[in-house]
């Protein structure tokens, strides 16, 4: 349908918006929290990030009244840890980063056309996580008991109980619990960006944000799992003193950095990313064209993805490694430089190429720029490692960092929300608070961190309490204090612009900038994203599709109607955008909240060491995560196609690599492969320091691992074999496969737990055993899940839910050993074989 | 913005910017270069980004701004960075040589405590001489620096002189410094270390290399004062227990030795002047002082017996 | 010579080549000297073949890098067209491949470059 259809008459029309109306409707009363609508999910998520981001405000204001004087008594020391601990871990885990998954699910299906993520659920779990996990962690300051260690945790400071509290414990529970809210965002906006862009929206004219997000979600995947990993290992020692940075016992603190960074640096640049994606959504609007250099900002976003994965040891340069290694990573760091230049340069040439408006929203996005070179170029300096030899641990990187990451992030923000604010209820922000904010903002900021610049190469560490007199600290310290509460007053000003009532302003016009992209044609009081789905035949449909707006709400494009009452959007092909299928997405639920609710108890009290409790709430969340799959997903719909346009049949159901469902476990297992390899990275990396790195202990042999392997195998290929079986209709013998495969399984599991138990190794006594037992029970845990999933699709199959032609179900599991598989493969052959290959 | 900087300079005893070694002064004039490099663009990137913003007639072509992207964005930066990168690559190992063992004078084991340091100096006879919370060299006459730590990370850093170490538990670190000028400089640790890394801190003296050999071979004695007053209630107490002070049966490294505190610059780790008050009033109540400090506090002693402790441990020269 | 090359291939991965290049000629670079380092003794090498190692690999990997350059260079027409490539055609969006491609294909190289420059100044591990 590359024409719209005709106009339909009135009657038929308001019938349709009823039918769409009713189907998207916000659920109203106490319900309303039960939505799951990427408008409100995406609301919720964002005033959260915001209001965490306020309380680590706080607290740096509070660090800054104690620094403002030497020898200040404002805080005791003890207190005033944990005040940075928690400032720095609050702004990265609980602002930094969330703000951004609550950004791209408010925006991105308006932006692509689509009228909702695929899985609602699941961005509403990760959102009722991440407010849970963040409650946990931020609250813990009001008992005297927030984590005190830095927000990177260093062992054996964070791990050894004598130097940190429950805090410790706090930190490392609550952010793993929001790390899988991450992960979970990032598999949704991925399959969302790939999968679900309304028809015709082509790779080539994609918004710019979706390009970023597609990155930086992919970014996600692979900087996350490190630290899960890491947290993994970390909360084994602090819970059941498996040495994994204890030297004493083979362990080694450096092992903690290297997984911490990997996560860490990237992150820094998930960070940035999606801030300037909003300002490359931001400047053609007020240059009033096109961008110029769309495909140098396509360099820009996947250069800069990849070479931060590059950076890590230059947050470790003075740990004491060869020289030849922080070179590497020293050649890396100024190498991520060239893709930001990139990016700046597209912005001011797409500038000079048009006629600037110079709004609000400008105005935060050009200090943001000025502000963020700065930072770029102390970043180059730094990234040299003589430099930073001198630099690292002083008050240089705090002003490094923060003009990073508040002239690249902050400003950038602050100006999405005075570009964006009319989406949310038609209405702009003020103009006149919104340049006061600004100059404030700006002033403030650079009176507070321009001269850290000089306390810092004047000698002044980081995370100090307080200084001495003497040292000529005092009046640069007194000044930044002084810009701090200034810049403070200025993000106040924001926020009472936010907060105050506007009921009495006029509702302004649609898309009120005069923008070109898509997500200026909602309507803020619909919940429907869009009347109907268009056809994008250019990169700003605005701009140079002219009626595409008035045919969009005449309902003249696809799925205009909603007649089975249920919220449908189109799925599309990854490059060229065909439409393949109409995707019905789950309506509002209950069973994400009581699932990560459980979820989240089960990490609290595992901070508490509350066993019982603990396995209780693991075994709720478990069955609840059940439930949902079991009501909420692979649903056999009432028809094979859906009518999606006058000339537009669609199937309903589809499985396989077609379905986004099997996009979302490909993506996931991903993630998880990457933190299964952190793991692996960890066994290698104990033996590279050490000279014998079993110490002499025994192995857990070669035999049991293979044994082990080869039934792995067998179960693998049984799985595979029901997934054909299947397909072929032979259902029968698709059973028996399965059945058969299930305990096999079990047998697998048995054999690779009986290798090392039976060469009696003792995790708490040395890393080797450690590291061995951790890797095996990883697989152990993988398999459970492998045996659930064999059992899941020999139910359904009895039960009627999957048949030779609805297959979704097997699919995904079949994908999901293909992973099993590897995993077992590397962790057996790794365990198994390598000591004998090296002695 | 720069009125701060012109006030405050750069001198000071803890400024990298006032170098009095060999790293340091290379990194210091790295680092004037880089910032006048970095203002200049600083100064190009924002007066482009304004003029594109303010300029109202004639836009420049989709070509022309495409070029700008090209030479501005991607060109010029690959180019200055590819530069610089291979200076600092070049520098590198000139900044840190390290001595093998053979021709090392000396070697100073500097090991990071909770929140102290313990410094002993290994000379090429195989003696070794024990010190705390002060580390002495000549000046010309490059120092190899062996660093560890007992509990948790610490980072030495004598910003006069040169760059940070991490001392880590399980690794014995390495780094070599020399210094180019005679002076007493302090020395912060820079790796943050649990309540109270604020107040941990040492001396670093630069002095003429025969001054030094005469220091250290008074160090390797016993105090001229150790038989003096004071010394009864020292041991009386328990003191030894935890610290070691030659010339007495006191011989413990749980905490700093103390065979000459009377000559350091300052006691507590770099937090209080050498003052008999001073140490008075960090026998009493090292909590107090230091919070978390492992040192208890002996405050419940009367009052005359800590001052004759404090008398004879200032003694200690 | 063009003709040689493999046909075009349909698919967002071939994006990714060239940094997946660099990536791997990282990790090569890093891990090989790190364990060099670590464990000097391991195959009786010194530092000179380390040197050498990274230079080969960087030449194999500047010339994967090349390859994928000549593709992209390909996939964008030879620079027939200029961009942006904003039609709603599957040609345009092949173009817009190849630019892209060719674009990151040219941040490789240069990244490659950068990281092999440590083994032409360190002379051996220094730590």
């Amino acid at each position: 349908m590359m024409q719209p259809a005709p106009r339909l008459p009135d009657s038929e029309r308001s019938a349709q918006a009823d039918q769409l109306r009713d189907a998207w409707a916000a659920p109203t009363g106490w319900r309303y929290w039960t939505s799951v609508n990427n408008t409100q999910v995406g609301l919720w998520y964002a005033g959260s990030a915001f209001f965490f981001m306020l309380f680590a405000g706080v607290l740096a204001l509070m660090v800054r009244v104690q620094l403002a004087v030497p020898g200040n008594d404002f805080l005791s020391a003890d207190l005033f840890n944990q005040a940075f601990t928690l400032h720095g871990t609050v702004m990265m885990f609980l602002f930094a980063v969330p703000i951004f998954e609550a950004v791209a699910i408010f925006l991105l299906p308006s932006m692509l056309g689509a009228r909702e993520l695929p899985f609602p659920r699941l961005g509403a779990f990760g959102f009722w996580s991440f407010l849970l996990g963040g409650i946990f962690v931020c609250g813990s300051i009001f008992f005297d008991a927030a984590p005190s260690s830095g927000w990177f945790m260093y062992p054996p400071l964070a791990t050894d109980k004598e130097f940190s509290g429950i805090g410790a414990d706090i930190w490392l529970l609550g952010l793993s619990f929001i790390e899988v809210a991450s992960i979970a965002a990032a598999v949704e906006i991925i399959v969302g960006i790939m999968k679900c862009r309304a028809p015709g929206m082509r790779i080539n004219l994609m918004p710019l944000f979706a390009w970023y997000l597609l990155i930086v979600a992919g970014m996600i995947l692979f900087a996350f799992p490190p630290l899960i990993a890491g947290d993994l290992l970390f909360e084994m020692q602090r819970m059941f003193d498996w040495p994994f940075f204890d030297p004493s016992r083979g362990g080694d603190p450096l092992l903690w950095q290297h997984l911490f960074w990997i996560f860490g640096h990237p992150e820094v640049y998930i960070i940035f990313l999606p801030s300037i994606a909003l300002m490359a959504m931001i400047v053609p609007t007020f240059a009033q064209r096109p961008i110029v250099g769309y495909s140098w900002i396509v360099l820009a976003a996947v250069g800069t993805g990849f070479l931060s994965f590059g950076l890590w040891v230059h947050h470790m340069f003075t740990t004491g490694l060869p020289q030849i290694s922080l070179a590497f990573f020293s050649a890396a760091s100024e190498a991520v430089a060239i893709p930001t230049g990139v990016q700046i340069f597209v912005f001011i040439a797409t500038m000079l190429a048009g006629r600037v408006i110079f709004s609000t929203p400008m105005l935060f996005g050009t200090g943001g720029l000025a502000i963020f070179v700065i930072g770029g170029l102390t970043g180059v300096m730094v990234a040299l490692a003589p430099f930073d030899w001198q630099a690292h641990d002083t008050y240089f990187i705090v002003a490094h960092l923060h003009y990073v990451l508040i002239g690249g992030m902050l400003f950038p923000v602050v100006a999405g929300i005075y570009y964006y604010y009319p989406l949310i209820n038609g209405r702009k922000l003020s103009d006149g608070l919104g340049r006061l904010a600004f100059w404030l903002m700006f002033v403030g900021f650079n009176v507070a961190f321009f001269p850290m610049h000089l306390t810092g190469l004047r000698g002044m560490p980081r995370r100090v309490f307080t200084y001495p007199d003497e040292l000529g600290l005092n009046l640069l310290n007194l000044v930044s204090t002084v810009g701090a509460f200034v810049f403070a007053a200025g993000v106040l000003v924001v926020v009472v612009d936010v907060l105050r009532p506007k009921h009495r302003q006029p509702v302004g016009k649609r898309n009120p900038w005069n923008a070109g992209t898509l997500e200026w044609i909602n309507e803020p009081q619909h919940n429907w994203g869009v009347r109907s789905i268009p056809q994008i035949t250019s990169r700003y449909p605005l701009w140079q599709q002219p009626e595409l707006a008035e045919q969009v709400n005449d309902g003249r494009w696809y799925l205009a109607d909603a007649p089975h009452g249920r919220r449908e959007g189109i799925v599309t092909s990854v490059l060229d955008a065909r439409p393949i299928q109409v995707l019905r997405v789950a309506g509002p639920a209950l069973i994400t909240i009581a699932a990560a609710a459980s979820l989240g108890g089960a990490f609290v009290a595992m901070t508490f060491h509350w066993w019982v409790v603990t396995a209780l709430c693991a075994a709720v969340s478990f069955g609840a995560i059940l439930y949902w799959l079991w009501t909420g997903t692979g649903e056999i719909p009432e028809q094979a196609t859906r009518r999606a346009g006058p000339d537009l049949d669609l199937p309903l159901y589809a499985s396989g690599p077609a379905s986004v469902g099997w996009w979302a476990m490909f993506i996931t297992m991903i993630g998880d492969g990457t933190a299964f390899g952190s793991l692996v990275f960890g066994y290698f990396f104990y033996w590279t320091i050490h000279s014998d790195f079993t110490a002499g202990a025994a192995g857990p042999g070669a035999t049991w691992p293979m044994i082990s392997v080869t039934l792995f195998a067998c179960s693998w290929l049984l799985t595979v074999a029901a997934r054909q079986l299947n397909a072929r209709a032979r259902v029968g013998s698709m059973r028996l496969a399965l059945g058969i495969a299930a305990p096999l399984t079990v047998l697998a599991a048995v054999a690779g737990f009986w290798g090392p138990w039976q060469a009696g190794m003792e995790p708490t006594r040395h890393v080797y055993p450690a590291i061995v037992w951790i890797l095996v029970a990883w697989t152990l845990v993988h398999a459970a899940l492998g045996i659930v999933m064999q059992l899941w699709c020999l139910v359904a199959s009895l039960a009627g839910r999957l048949t030779p032609a609805h297959d979704q179900d097997m699919h995904n599991v079949a994908l999901y050993w293909h992973f099993m598989m590897v995993t077992a493969l590397t962790a057996f052959a790794v365990v198994g074989l390598f000591p004998m290959a090296v002695t | 913005m720069l009125a701060p900087f012109a006030l405050c300079g750069c001198s000071g005893v803890q400024s990298a910017l006032d170098p009095a070694g060999d790293e340091s002064a290379i990194v210091a004039n790295l680092f004037w270069v880089m910032v006048i490099g970095g203002a200049f663009i600083w100064i190009g990137v924002i007066g482009t980004l304004l003029f594109a913003i303010s300029r109202r007639e004639r836009p420049v072509s989709d070509a022309g701004a495409g070029r700008l992207i090209l030479w501005g964005g991607a060109v010029f930066p690959s180019v200055t960075l590819l530069f610089l990168l291979a200076f600092a690559l070049w520098l590198m190992p000139g900044l840190r040589p390290f001595a093998t063992p053979a021709d090392a004078s000396m070697t100073v084991e500097v090991t990071g405590k909770q929140f102290w340091w313990q410094v002993a100096y290994r000379l090429p006879d195989g003696s070794r001489v024990a010190a705390a919370n002060e580390v002495r060299l000549p000046v010309g006459k490059r120092v190899e620096f062996a660093l560890e730590s007992d509990d948790v990370i610490h980072s030495f850093w004598i910003p006069a002189l040169g760059g940070k170490m991490d001392m880590i538990p399980g690794r014995r670190n390495r780094l070599s410094l020399l210094a180019t000028k005679a002076g007493t400089f302090r020395a912060p640790c820079a790796e943050y270390c649990g309540t109270s890394h604020a107040l941990m801190a040492f001396s670093a003296v630069a002095m003429e290399p025969s001054d030094f050999d005469a220091w250290l071979a008074a160090q390797a004695e016993p105090a001229a004062g150790v038989s003096g007053e004071g010394r009864e209630a020292f041991l009386r107490n328990g003191c030894g227990a935890c610290h070691r002070v030659d010339g007495t049966e006191a011989n413990a490294t749980i905490g700093p030795d103390l065979s000459h505190v009377g000559s350091r610059k300052t006691i507590g780790a770099g937090i209080l002047p050498n003052t008999e008050a001073a140490i008075a009033s960090f026998i009493a109540n090292p909590g107090a002082i230091k919070p978390d400090a492992k040192m208890p506090a002996f405050g419940a002693l009367p009052a005359a017996e800590i001052d004759a402790m404090a008398a004879w441990l200032k003694g200690l020269e | 010579m063009i003709r040689l090359l493999p046909r075009e291939v349909e698919s967002l991965w071939t994006l990714f080549t060239a940094p997946i290049v660099w990536a791997l000629h990282f990790l090569i670079c890093y891990v090989g000297a790190a364990i060099y380092c670590a464990k000097p003794g391991l195959l009786g090498l010194d530092f000179a073949a380390v040197r050498l190692g990274i230079g080969i690999v960087t030449a194999l990997a500047l010339a994967l890098i090349l390859l994928s350059t000549l593709l992209a260079w390909r996939q964008w027409g030879f620079g027939t067209y200029d961009p942006p490539h904003d039609d709603a055609t599957a040609h345009s969006r092949r173009r817009f491949q190849g630019f892209a491609t060719l674009l990151l294909s040219g941040l490789s190289f240069v990244a490659v470059i950068f990281v092999a420059l440590p083994a032409v100044f360190l002379t051996e591990c220094l730590r």
